[in-house]
């Protein structure tokens, strides 16, 4: 098929505007596949998720109409997955619009068509933190807590003595909270309060 | 598939909603061309080399797709898809009135969906409507002119204090920036509804910038500085958008600064037990 090749090879090789002919007849038609072109900084390409930023909040995934963005959860390997994949994205930028870190990055990227789907997937692996009593893991990641320790003020953080639950189980909570309510019976502040000040009594139950 | 000549292409709309199709047009008007690759739009299926579908395959299209097809001669039988409903069903992915057979209803790793439901498809050509560029491009590939350019990723997020050690894992990280991130947080949010998200993240960068700049010049007397550095920019920006979001940052920011102060006295006060933690 030497022949066919030519044919292409002449296609690649005509470029219009330096044909003097056409470019006075007809200096109209782009001559785009024949070129690299780029598109204006306010096209909507694909977006991307940059891994560096990404936390794996989730919010992105809420926000995208057509599920082109969906989570898989893997508790027994303590692994959650963001995957996205661009044959279902319709670019409405919702996901950019909607992430909490700015991981989600608008694109100018149009040369997306493949012959094979699996090159249209993107996949960003997150860990999840687990428990530090009961050893399960936790719906969110280890860089979910690390986001919220920046976003909140450290006086919050030792008000609400945060830094010891912020790594249990719902039920691990809510069990420690109803025991503290019961020690602290009639007294003028709230139980979360006080969790800081007996938190070595109660850690050896 | 690099050996395609002229490809003649029959057109057949599997329930698009009319936008793919427009772009099939547009493509082939002058500024475009794509005739000049040789393609050409036959009337019939028994004529064609390419299908090209648009649409995300409704159940009333699906024995219709699958004529078509049929009907083309058996070599080289090319389908193209054309949008992100060709290619996966697209935002109609779980509709009643589409036929989707795969296990989980179009929510697996692919995405299954669409007329590969009944046909095989060699080119998928996502968008919504694609650009006439991108419909370019693909039938470029497929005639060998273009190279295929995306390829599938895999991160894996590693949590904050790990480093990489292979080269997919990624290391968290934080932007540094002059201001915490709970006021780069609501004020990226305000922004928003002032600007839209695509000037957003510009107009906050120049802004937080001048807030750093504030800061480290005039310490003692931050909120004046940073108004006159506010005004030297407006000297030179000509976008009034831009103007009227720098101006709705600035208020903002104070606001912020202020509450910020008011609820941690208010806390302070509430709860004398943790105060000065
Ligand atoms: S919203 Fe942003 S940070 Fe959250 S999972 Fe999506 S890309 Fe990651
Ligand atoms: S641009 Fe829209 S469709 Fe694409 S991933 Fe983001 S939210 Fe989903
Ligand atoms: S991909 Fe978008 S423009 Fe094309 S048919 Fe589907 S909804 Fe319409």
């Amino acid at each position: 098929m030497a022949e066919s090749a030519s044919y292409t090879e002449k296609l690649k090789r005509w470029d219009r505007f330096k044909a003097e002919k056409f470019s006075k007849k007809a200096p109209v038609t782009t001559p785009y596949p024949f070129i690299d072109i780029e598109k204006p900084p306010e096209y909507r390409g694909i977006p991307h998720i940059n891994p560096e930023k990404c936390i794996g909040c989730g919010a992105c995934v809420n926000a995208c109409p057509p599920d082109a963005l969906i989570m898989e959860w893997d508790k027994e390997h303590g692994v959650k997955r963001l995957t996205y994949n661009a044959a279902r994205c319709i670019r409405c930028a919702r996901c950019i619009e909607v992430c909490p870190t700015g991981a989600m990055e608008p694109t100018t990227r149009f040369e997306v068509a493949t012959d094979n789907k699996e090159d249209l997937v993107e996949v960003v692996e997150h860990k999840l933190a687990y428990c530090e009593e009961c050893g399960e893991y936790l719906d969110f990641t280890e860089r979910q807590i690390e986001y919220v320790r920046n976003i909140l003020p450290k006086d919050v953080f030792d008000a609400y003595a945060l830094e010891d639950r912020i790594k249990l189980t719902q039920e691990e909570k809510m069990r420690r909270t109803v025991i503290k309510l019961r020690e602290t019976e009639g007294n003028v502040y709230p139980a979360f309060m006080l969790v800081r000040e007996t938190k070595d009594d109660g850690g050896e139950e | 598939m690099g050996r395609l000549k002229s490809v003649w292409v029959y057109h057949v709309d599997a329930g698009s909603c009319n936008g793919c199709d427009i772009e099939v047009l547009d493509v082939l008007s002058p500024y475009y061309d794509l005739e000049r690759l040789g393609v050409k739009i036959v009337p019939n299926p028994r004529h064609a080399d390419v299908l090209f579908i648009t649409g995300p395959l409704t159940r009333q299209t699906r024995i219709m797709i699958r004529k078509a097809y049929e009907a083309m001669p058996p070599k080289p039988r090319i389908v193209v898809a054309i949008g992100t409903c060709a290619s996966s069903g697209g935002i109609f992915y779980n509709s009643y009135a589409l036929y989707n057979t795969s296990p989980q209803r179009g929510r697996d790793r692919l995405r299954s969906g669409g007329p590969e439901m009944v046909v095989p498809i060699d080119m998928y050509i996502p968008g919504c409507p694609p650009s006439p560029e991108e419909i370019l491009y693909g039938v470029a590939q497929l005639l060998g002119i273009k190279e295929k350019k995306m390829k599938g990723e895999y991160w894996i997020a590693l949590p904050p204090a790990e480093e990489p050690g292979r080269e997919n894992e990624i290391k968290f990280r934080i932007p540094d920036r002059p201001i915490p991130l709970r006021y780069w947080l609501t004020l990226r949010e305000e922004l928003r509804r002032v600007v839209g998200y695509y000037d957003r993240d510009a107009v906050l960068n120049d802004f937080i910038e001048l807030v750093g700049k504030a800061y480290e010049e005039a310490p003692d007397n931050p909120e004046e500085k940073l108004h006159d550095l506010i005004t030297g920019y407006f000297l030179k920006e000509k976008d009034s958008r831009v103007k009227v979001a720098m101006r709705f940052l600035e208020n903002e920011f104070w606001r912020l600064v202020r509450e910020y102060r008011e609820w941690g006295e208010a806390l302070r006060e509430k709860y004398p037990v943790t105060a000065g933690v």
